[in-house]
């Protein structure tokens, strides 16, 4: 990060009190938040909302870089920005010397941008981009102090809670997109409204709350939160109070205009935010850290939030503006607070804090300010709140425990207001005092009482934000609450009021606030055990669980045993033919029966007695040639079908072939290194083959029984004479009509010779050259023939060549037929001997002009401006006769070189080794 | 005919399958080539059989006779039939090459790109012959056994 580069060399120097910050570099990272703000005050005053502007981002898939800001945004882009300048300015003084500040500096304008285009993002995808930025950012904040393991821990706890909730939201919105068919939010939440619940709409909200209780720590997902005060005071302060975990009530109330009515949305809002608020606030009894006490309550606040988002009615949107308003207003100087006394008292555990108001006076202030409101006491706009939210909750539709839950809420918050306000500051309980506490500087000392004093100002004259208060109203219902009269100072001064609901609020919270610790000590026990069967114990044995259950089916797929792979390819591909089979197989004629000719039924029997051999077999000889049974088979089969080229090609094939593996099996067996175990898994794999071959040919029966579609069979057999100039169609498709296909296949053999050379000469680095050696085992015989063979062998296969246009033959089987050749003389003289007589002396290089010959054959036609490959033709008169010249004989003879050059370097090579380990005499 | 032909494909698809299961790595390449047989053999079958005439015109005619096999399935066959040997003289080397240096050809006993666990879940040591961090390199890499989670 580039800040960190900045800081990097301060860090010698963080002892000394320059090595953060100058005033001047404070000022003007604070300038940020405070310009936004006073645009966001100039909009509040002048501008008519909804503000909306939109540009294409993707427009492929419909999103857009869409903004709208309506009385909803504007709130929280207050907050974002009012707070913002509060914890800039704090964050000045409380990271003053500290190396982390510019990062401190750097992350938080990041986040504060990104919570902006959060609240204010009018497309789906933007806003959820943005809302992960956010939890990315509050991973960086919580992990600051990355030095310390708690800070880490906490760091990655948050992000995998708001991570995980982040991909639920998303489904849950692209659901939404799906239903609605835009990614604009308005759009969809008007949709919402209009279309009322649909199952479909109504899985897509359950998922968005997964997302929006994560984020805003709602049960059972608040654990979190807490564990976040690891960060530094004012990332507590902004994200984990003030603005972050307020997304998740912001979204909701985003949606409350769309489902406000649903009855999935209001059950389960309350029923979440009550458990939420009560026993969040219930569990701040169980700290003994004003930070985390200040946290829980937090927690609480959230739950009570989402209670009234979950209201129907446009009072209760009323009472999620305010109480939105006036945590910020509260909770940031508190935990501004809690900042102070760690800093000035060294320490945050109350048990060791008490009568700070002498050395901390001015904190003690802001203290006391900012606890009339949390407590809710008359001329604060805390009692503003609760009025509003006492009207709230009066309509119809409220849980029963709504109000019971609401109840617990208040009566703790008063408590934690004064553990904040009175406890460190008017009294000692504990009987501990820090000696050495001292007042802070006026940075950190103005902001709180500043932001507190704000509350108390809006007490008096709550007037103030009353169209700000509609604004969120608005935003939040379908139609815009019409005025509305917040108490004025006079009315909340009501004697009967007084002595009545708010007297025995707090009656009830000075009375916990007076045995806390008591309560502490009883609660302790109960706390322990909901614990262990708690949300966090979960989180934590999933997060053991993980890697364990990851290994599992890690090696469950992975588990590097090859024919149980090769058996998963098999179920699987059985799978897939099961489920098309019987449509395809569904009303098909099939095919009668004819008997077949007798040289049809030769081949096939070969073909049958290789298969059974192959199976029954265990010497790998003979395997091979039980092998190579099912391939002369097959050109026996190919061969009475009308295919002698097919026939010839597979005959020349399978001969190469058994000598190969034949050179092969002899080099293996030379070093003993082969033997294998019987195969345990062999009735299982006869299961597998059975079902999947039975399964393959019924695919190919369906096939065969529905109607042939000649088309193409009878183009090629019309035009290609009159087009190609040839008579063999099968030679003509090859390397004119279908040549470009054909330059490819001679690829896959040049490729394939090339990727084995480097191995083939490893192989072949441990044997000494075998032509000069070989002589000892000579066969006189073959010695004698190999010379006059050679040349015939070579004669034929040209011959083959150039008939190949017109009668059977070709560059295929003409270059396999010089294969042979070549094997013979490797076998009468040896392999290097075998590669001298190639052309060019080198297998490799033979292949490669092969290559180049059929691909620059195509070329020629480009000087026509005719497509790469479209073959010339030419007639030079001879007097008696013509010749016809053409490109495709190049294109041919191109396919004959590479044939024979690919698989001629093979079998030189195999060979090599073959006589090599025949010389030693290691084969019995 | 047609009958015939599909008994024989079904005997060597198989047969095919069956070696390809194998664990004997010469065995599942024979099985791969016989497969690749039937796989002709399925193209062959799918463009028809009767006619058992050959796919060449005859001098003095522009167009194929009636009676002529099917040319479009030989193209295809003949060029996957000497494209097949390429590809099993390249697996016979590899299979050499493998038994060379390993001196087996038993597939479930080819440990060296997937080496048997030896912890409850971190992957299991590259060997240091396949270019990995020595073991004990990679024992510094893993986190401290305190800080992991039980």
């Amino acid at each position: 990060m580039a800040d960190a580069t900045h800081a990097d060399p301060d860090h010698a120097h963080a002892d000394t009190a320059h090595a953060g910050l100058s005033l001047v570099a404070c000022a003007l990272w604070i300038a940020l938040p405070a310009s936004v703000l006073a645009a966001v005050l100039w909009l509040a005053t002048h501008g008519p909302l909804p503000v909306a502007v939109s540009r294409d981002w993707v427009p492929a898939l419909g999103v857009s870089f869409a903004f709208r800001i309506d009385g909803l945004s504007l709130m929280m882009l207050l907050l974002i920005s009012g707070i913002g300048v509060a914890v800039f300015s704090y964050a000045g003084a409380y990271m003053a010397g500290d190396p982390k500040q510019v990062r401190l500096y750097g992350l938080l304008t990041a986040f504060m941008l990104a919570m902006a285009g959060a609240v204010t993002a009018d497309d789906v995808i933007l806003l959820f981009l943005f809302w992960e930025a956010t939890s990315i950012l509050s991973f960086l904040l919580v992990g600051l102090k990355h030095d310390k393991p708690e800070a880490r821990k906490s760091a990655q706890q948050a992000l995998l809670v708001t991570g995980t909730g982040g991909l639920a939201l998303l489904a849950g919105l692209l659901i939404l997109v799906q239903q609605f068919g835009t990614t604009q939010l308005s759009a969809i939440v008007a949709g919402m409204a209009d279309s009322g619940p649909t199952p479909l709409s109504n899985a897509a909200l359950l998922l968005i709350f997964v997302g929006c209780f994560t984020k805003s720590a709602q049960f059972p997902f608040h654990f979190w939160l807490p564990n976040a005060m690891a960060a530094p005071t004012p990332v507590s302060a902004y994200l984990h109070s003030a603005t972050m975990v307020k997304l998740g009530v912001f979204l909701l109330a985003r949606f409350d205009a769309g489902a406000g009515e649903w009855p999935l949305w209001t059950m389960l809002l309350q029923a979440v935010g009550s458990i939420t608020a009560a026993w969040g606030m219930t569990l701040a009894l169980s700290e003994r850290d004003l930070k985390r006490i200040l946290a829980w309550s937090t927690v609480a606040t959230l739950g009570t939030l989402v209670v009234l988002v979950g209201l129907p009615g446009p009072e209760a949107s009323l009472a999620v503006g305010s109480l939105l308003l006036a945590h910020a207003l509260y909770k940031a100087p508190l935990f501004f607070v809690a900042g102070n006394v760690d800093h000035g008292a060294g320490t945050r555990i109350i048990d060791n804090l008490g009568n700070l108001r002498r050395s901390m006076p001015l904190t003690a202030v802001a203290a006391a300010l900012a606890g009339l409101s949390m407590a809710g006491l008359p001329l604060s706009f805390g009692y503003v709140v609760k009025v509003v939210t006492y009207e709230a909750k009066a309509v119809e539709g409220v849980l029963t425990w709504v109000p019971l839950a609401n109840q617990i809420f208040t009566a703790l918050a008063v408590a934690v207001a004064g553990t904040a306000a009175i406890r460190l500051f008017w009294w000692n309980p504990g009987g501990v005092e820090a000696p050495a506490a001292h007042e802070c500087s006026w940075g950190m000392v103005l902001p709180p009482l500043v932001v507190a004093g704000a509350g108390l100002v809006l007490g008096f004259y709550p007037g103030i934000v009353t169209e700000l208060l509609l604004g969120v109203a608005g935003a939040m219902e379908t139609t815009r609450p019409g005025v509305v009269a917040l108490p004025t100072p006079a009315e909340q001064l009501n004697p009967a009021d007084i002595w009545g609901t708010v007297g025995a609020t707090l009656l009830a919270g000075g009375f916990i606030l007076y045995f806390w610790d008591f309560l502490h000590r009883v609660l302790m026990r109960p706390f322990a055990v909901v614990a262990r069967m708690g949300a966090r114990a979960f989180f934590d044995a999933s997060l053991a669980a993980l890697p364990r259950i990851a290994a599992r089916v890690t090696r469950g797929l992975q588990h590097g045993n090859g024919p149980r792979y090769m058996m998963l390819a098999v179920v699987a591909t059985l799978a897939a033919l099961a489920a098309v089979l019987p449509r395809a197989l569904a009303d098909v004629a099939l095919p009668v029966w004819e008997a077949p000719s007798a040289g049809l039924a030769t081949g096939v029997a070969m073909i049958v007695a290789g298969a059974v051999a192959v199976l029954l077999l265990r010497d790998r000889f003979v395997l091979i040639l039980a092998a190579g049974l099912v391939g002369y088979g097959s050109a026996v089969v190919f061969l009475f079908l009308g295919a002698p080229d097919v026939a010839f090609t597979q005959f020349v094939v399978e001969t190469v072939f058994v000598i190969i593996a034949a050179a092969v099996l002899i080099a293996l067996r030379g070093g003993g290194k082969a033997q294998v175990h019987a195969d345990r898994s062999m009735p299982v794999a006869l299961l597998l083959a059975g079902a999947l071959a039975s399964a393959v040919t019924a695919l190919l029966v369906a096939v065969i029984a529905r109607p042939f579609d000649p088309v193409l069979s009878d183009y090629f057999g019309s035009v290609s004479v009159p087009e190609a100039f040839g008579r063999n169609v099968v030679n003509v498709i090859l390397v004119d009509f279908r040549a470009v296909d054909t330059l490819g296949e001679i690829t896959v053999i040049a490729l394939s010779f090339m990727a084995a050379l480097p191995l083939l000469q490893r192989l072949m680095a441990s044997t000494a050259d075998i032509a000069t050696q070989a002589g000892g085992r000579r066969v006189v015989m073959l010695d004698v023939v190999a010379g006059p063979l050679y040349r015939v062998i070579l004669i034929a296969s040209i011959v083959v060549y150039f008939r190949g246009h017109n009668e059977p033959g070709g560059g295929f089987i003409g270059g396999l037929l010089a294969v042979t050749a070549t094997i013979l003389w490797a076998i009468a003289h040896g392999s290097r001997a075998a590669e001298a007589r190639l052309p060019f002396g080198n297998a490799l290089v033979l292949t490669a002009a092969g290559f180049g010959l059929g691909a620059a054959a195509g070329l020629p036609a480009w000087l026509y401006g005719l497509p790469y490959m479209t073959h010339l033709w030419a007639t030079i008169p001879l007097g008696i006769t013509d010749l016809k010249v053409s490109t495709v004989y190049l294109f041919d003879l191109g396919v004959y070189l590479a044939v024979w050059g690919g698989l001629g370097g093979y079998v030189l090579h195999l060979l090599g080794r073959m006589r090599q380990d025949d010389r030693e005499g290691s084969v019995t | 005919m047609t009958w015939t032909l599909v008994a024989a494909i079904w005997a060597t698809l198989f047969a095919g399958i069956t070696l390809l299961l194998s664990r004997d790595l010469l065995r599942a390449i024979l099985g791969s080539m016989i497969l690749g047989s039937a796989v002709n053999l399925m193209i062959f079958a799918a463009g028809r059989v009767g006619p058992s005439g050959p796919a060449i015109v005859p001098y003095g005619t522009q167009a194929l006779a009636e009676g002529s096999a099917n040319p479009l399935p030989q193209a295809l066959v003949l060029t996957a039939i000497v494209i097949g040997l390429a590809l099993a003289c390249f697996a016979f080397v590899l299979i050499q090459g493998i038994v060379t240096a390993t001196g087996t050809a038993d597939s479930t006993r080819l440990r060296i790109a997937e080496p048997l666990p030896d912890h409850p879940y971190y992957p299991p040591h590259p060997g240091p012959d396949d270019g990995g961090p020595s073991p004990a390199a990679t024992e510094a890499a893993r986190p401290v056994a305190a800080e992991a989670p039980r």
